[in-house]
């Protein structure tokens, strides 16, 4: 009885496992739609860590403006939880405020973080070759926290 | 050929082993889900409460769990912050193991749906993989864990379980390489047709590699990058296949540690990379060879000589705690010895009376060195791999002068810890 719900488990754990592992890239071309994701387990696109590098680099910067002066603000700054063994930072965890559907969320937590600022800026920057033109540096505002 | 496929998967998954090399793996998951989770402890206000900047995964979640999560009020945040950090620590320690994982995993659950701006990422949602397989059996506290020493089994450490577990942990890990690979250079992954290593070396400072010490030299050199990128890729692919390969495997293992000392050397990426998946890959080695490899050298230990421990076999209280010792014993290093059972004491060392005997334990080692009390337990910690967390407590400065007392203290009122009825006045001890 045992061996057969162990045996139960087995194949129905694999038949999720590998179903997740290639549904988004694999089956749901091979199928033409899009099939439905396993909700409470397993990422959205399979396991897909650094699949695609492109020569270009986004990210986004936060400024606070006072007195009509802008002031870059250090986005350890604002978000000071330090992980361990890594820096959140840098694994671009801050071009999630980007969208402008974080927009309010992100303005209310920038005015109780640094309540000196009159204003803050959010801005997408983006370097459009990191090996041509390094220092080359596109800025685009992403939206203004009146 | 039915019968091939059917003894095949017995052994695949269904085939008894021992689960010591599970319950090593145990303190890993938990280690891992410990420094990943809690440091966002730290800043509740940023991160949890009604405060803070909250991102949410409807990918991963349904749309009525996020909004039922979301309207926790901090008081839930509070209280999940305590829960958390009690039955992690209970799964770190393997106490009520199982339950204290599932427990766990729910709380996991619970922050990552409050807000998934920190803690989610995507070697987040391969650790809750490996949280969910860990939830479906006890099997992880067999051994490493307070669960064994509640046993009071002393060969809990060659428990023999179903190996479906560990072998679904083996296929998530090399199955994740696999992957990794295939999508590199199939999907919209670019690393055959373009050079991702000579970009990454190339970020800014602000980017996801770390500045180590040959990153200009590699950022100069795109053909190098390119082949390193190559490399990275067909070892991906390889890997999986050499893990399963018995006599690839112990090299296989090697070159995956490697692989991810290299990657958090280098790269910002979450730790979960660096103290989950290197203990995934030891779940290769076969348990059978794990316990022979400990028999021997408990086998080693018989020859060589083991340290006696000296307890007072009339208390119930000393016997437990002497088996438990036993329990935590895995190379046989300890040989007990019941004073009342001796005709003279002097015979086992002769510094050693009945009454001191009686006072506290004492542990002769075979070069003859004696010691008591707490002290014992100072010596024991090098020798008894489950003792090990406790050399940083045992030699922590003015542990020396408290531990003695703590342990005298102890000693003095062991008769009572067992609620022996002819002794509740602790009249036994003299």
């Amino acid at each position: 009885m045992r061996r057969r719900f162990i045996s139960l488990f087995v194949l129905v754990w694999l038949f999720i496992f590998y179903y997740e592992s290639s549904r988004h890239f694999f089956l749901n071309p091979f199928f033409g739609r899009e099939l439905p994701k396993i909700k409470f387990l397993f990422p959205p696109a399979g396991w897909i860590m650094f699949f695609n590098v492109d020569e270009g680099y986004g990210g986004a910067e936060v400024y606070g403006i006072k007195d009509g002066q802008r002031y870059f603000i250090n986005p350890h700054d604002i978000l000071k939880t330090k992980a361990v063994g890594y820096d959140n930072i840098h694994r671009n965890v801050l071009s999630e405020v980007l969208s402008s559907y974080h927009g309010p969320a992100f303005c209310r937590f920038l005015r109780r973080e640094f309540p000196g600022y009159e204003q803050f800026e959010v801005a997408a920057v983006f370097y459009p070759s990191v090996t041509e033109n390094p220092k080359k540096k596109f800025y685009r505002a992403a939206y203004v926290c009146e | 050929m039915r019968m091939s496929i059917i003894q095949w998967w017995g052994r695949a998954f269904l085939e008894l082993r021992p689960s010591l090399g599970l319950s090593f793996f145990r303190i890993f998951v938990a280690l891992t889900v410990g420094l990943h989770v809690l440091p966002s402890f730290f800043h509740l206000q940023d991160n949890y409460l009604s405060t803070a900047f909250k991102t949410i995964n409807l990918h991963f979640f349904t749309p009525e769990i996020i909004e039922f999560v979301q309207k926790s009020p901090d008081a839930w945040v509070y209280f999940f912050v305590v829960f958390f950090s009690v039955t992690w620590f209970f799964f770190l320690i393997g106490l009520f193991s199982q339950f204290s994982c599932i427990l766990m995993t729910l709380c996991c659950y619970y922050f990552y749906a409050l807000n998934a701006f920190h803690i989610g990422t995507l070697s987040w949602d391969i650790l809750l993989v490996t949280l969910f397989l860990m939830c479906v059996t006890p099997y992880h506290g067999d051994y490493f864990s307070v669960d064994a020493l509640r046993s009071g089994q002393r060969d809990s450490y060659k428990r023999f379980r179903p190996f479906f577990l560990q072998r679904l942990l083996q296929l998530q890990i090399a199955s994740t390489y696999f992957y990794t690979a295939l999508h590199k250079i199939t999907a919209s992954g670019n690393w055959l047709t373009d050079n991702p290593m000579y970009y990454l070396m190339n970020y800014p400072p602000e980017g996801v590699v770390k500045q180590f010490i040959f990153r200009e030299f590699f950022a100069a050199r795109p053909e190098l990058c390119y082949v390193i990128g190559v490399t990275i890729v067909v070892c991906e692919i390889l890997l999986p296949f050499l893990l399963f390969i018995p006599k690839t495997r112990s090299g296989a293992i090697g070159l995956g540690i490697f692989f991810h000392v290299v990657l958090v050397s280098t790269f910002h990426v979450p730790t979960i990379f660096f103290f989950l998946f290197p203990p995934q890959l030891l779940l290769f080695i076969n348990p059978k060879d794990i316990v022979q490899w400990v028999e021997k050298k408990r086998g080693q230990s018989q020859n060589k000589g083991r340290a006696q421990v000296i307890y007072d076999g009339h208390c119930q209280f000393c016997e437990t705690s002497i088996n438990i010792l036993l329990t935590m014993d895995l190379f046989g290093y300890l040989k007990p010895v019941d004073y009342h059972t001796i005709e003279s004491v002097k015979t086992l060392h002769p510094n050693l009376t009945k009454e001191l005997c009686h006072s506290q334990l004492h542990l002769i080692e075979p070069d003859g060195t004696l010691s008591g009390g707490f002290f014992i337990f100072r010596r024991l910690c090098f020798k008894i791999p489950m003792l090990y967390p406790f050399i940083f407590v045992f030699y922590f400065p003015g542990s020396g002068i408290a531990g003695p007392l703590v342990y005298r203290w102890v000693a003095k009122n062991r008769y009572l810890f067992h609620r022996a009825k002819i002794c509740r006045d602790n009249a036994c001890f003299r």
